[in-house]
């Protein structure tokens, strides 16, 4: 069959959609109340799950209040009120073996039918007076060990993410299979300023036409999902400013055939102008937002996706997403093409 | 009227009425944006943030299908004064 390829990217979107959207998140804690808690006091906490199943196993369940890798607190007493919610209760020593007047805590729950889930820095601390050598005697460590792994397909539990983590699979390989068709368009333009074949330059138009197309879907998905997660649409946030810039000198490519009279000239000018607009994408995209501070994951003081939270379930659908959106890319550049040149034919008889 | 006339005429028609059914589809949303914290996009561990993505991205594809469709039919149109 011919067209293999398009039922493969169908195929593979389909697949992206079914596994990307029905796969449960791990376990994870929404929320702790109180937030602030005092030194000498026995706190107890409401504590929400995502996911969880509190009920299950429930004399099993181990909680604690970790201060640093090395010490925590144990909590004394643990009511499951239902499979969302615990009250947890910790012993807070009258002093900290800190000296500072106020320190987060990691609360950590372990159970056995949900494995173990943190709540990262969500709790703090007030220490009334300081005192780091009654605070050492008076403090009793409690060991965290043997905590429980679920072993399910899930996706990773993120605070603020959410369920917006599946967006990993809708908004990132858009600009993935973008970088990819627009790579194909340039190595066209250079081909047509090389051997001067008018095939060529159709070629390098179609697949910049698609790329612009994805970058644009790229970004208005990355502003909605923006929206929920760093709280605007636009935050002029130095990934998006560029990647806007990085769309509008594609967009120029654009206005910039449409300019010609002369389909020769048209062609080897707009095949000069992809080369620079191609050249000032790497820097664009990836290389200045590394070098200052940005919301967005992968540029300047923050980690990417890939390195800590792209885990092995989100690879097999993060993985067939790039190739399914190239694909279909593809796809939609090949009626471009088709499309032209009939216009082609159409202008020489 | 002429044949092509009559399709542009009905291309514009189909275009309002589109773009008249699409502003009305998606007035609920609009007013759903607006609210903070305890709007239904946030609820459900966020996940209707995920079906506005995959929405904006299929009527991202059904507006570039008509871009196209209609560049094809503007070559149709020549190649049949061609004729």
């Amino acid at each position: 069959m011919k067209y293999w390829w398009k039922a493969l990217g169908v195929l593979i979107i389909l697949y992206i959609l079914l596994v990307g959207m029905l796969t449960p998140l791990k376990t994870g804690i929404l929320e702790a109340s109180p937030a602030n808690l005092h030194t000498g006091q026995e706190a107890t906490l409401t504590v929400k799950g995502y996911n969880s199943n509190f009920t299950l196993e429930k004399e099993k369940l181990r909680a604690w209040l970790k201060m640093d890798s090395t010490r925590a607190i144990a909590a004394t007493r643990i009511d499951v009120v239902d499979d969302r919610e615990v009250k947890l209760t910790f012993p807070i020593p009258a002093y900290l073996p800190v000296d500072q007047p106020v320190k987060d805590f990691t609360l950590l729950i372990d159970s056995p039918a949900d494995g173990a889930s943190v709540l990262p820095g969500g709790l703090v601390v007030t220490q009334d007076s300081i005192d780091t050598t009654k605070g050492d005697l008076l403090w009793v460590n409690a060991d965290i060990s043997q905590l429980h792994e679920k072993q399910a397909f899930t996706f990773p539990y993120r605070n603020i993410l959410y369920e917006t983590i599946r967006n990993t699979y809708y908004h990132v390989p858009m600009w993935m299979a973008m970088f990819i068709i627009l790579t194909a368009g340039v190595v066209f333009s250079i081909r047509f300023l090389w051997k001067a074949n008018p095939d060529d330059d159709r070629k390098a138009m179609a697949l910049t036409n698609v790329g612009l197309f994805l970058g644009i879907l790229g970004i208005v998905t990355g502003a909605i999902w923006a929206k929920y997660t760093w709280g605007k649409f636009w935050s002029w946030d130095v990934k998006q400013n560029m990647t806007a810039i990085a769309l509008l000198i594609y967009g120029a490519y654009f206005v910039l055939r449409g300019s010609f009279e002369d389909p020769e000239k048209k062609a080897r000018i707009s095949a000069v102008f992809n080369i620079f607009a191609y050249a000032s994408l790497v820097p664009l995209l990836y290389i200045i937002p590394k070098l200052t501070d940005s919301l967005h994951p992968g540029a300047g003081g923050n980690i990417a996706f890939g390195s800590q939270d792209l885990d092995n379930t989100m690879k097999l659908v993060f993985r067939p997403a790039i190739i399914g959106w190239t694909l279909i890319g593809l796809w939609i550049a090949e009626i471009i093409l088709r499309t032209a040149r009939l216009r082609e034919r159409l202008l020489e008889d | 009227m002429d044949r092509k006339q009559f399709n542009g005429l009905n291309m514009l028609k189909a275009t309002k009425k589109a773009s008249t059914t699409l502003a009305l589809s998606l007035f609920p949303f609009s007013f759903l944006l607006a609210q903070e914290d305890t709007d239904f996009l946030r609820s459900m561990g966020k996940m209707y943030v995920v079906v506005a993505v995959l929405a904006a991205i299929f009527i991202g594809i059904v507006i570039y299908l008509v871009y196209l469709d209609r560049k094809l039919t503007k070559l149709e149109d020549q190649i049949k004064n061609h004729e």
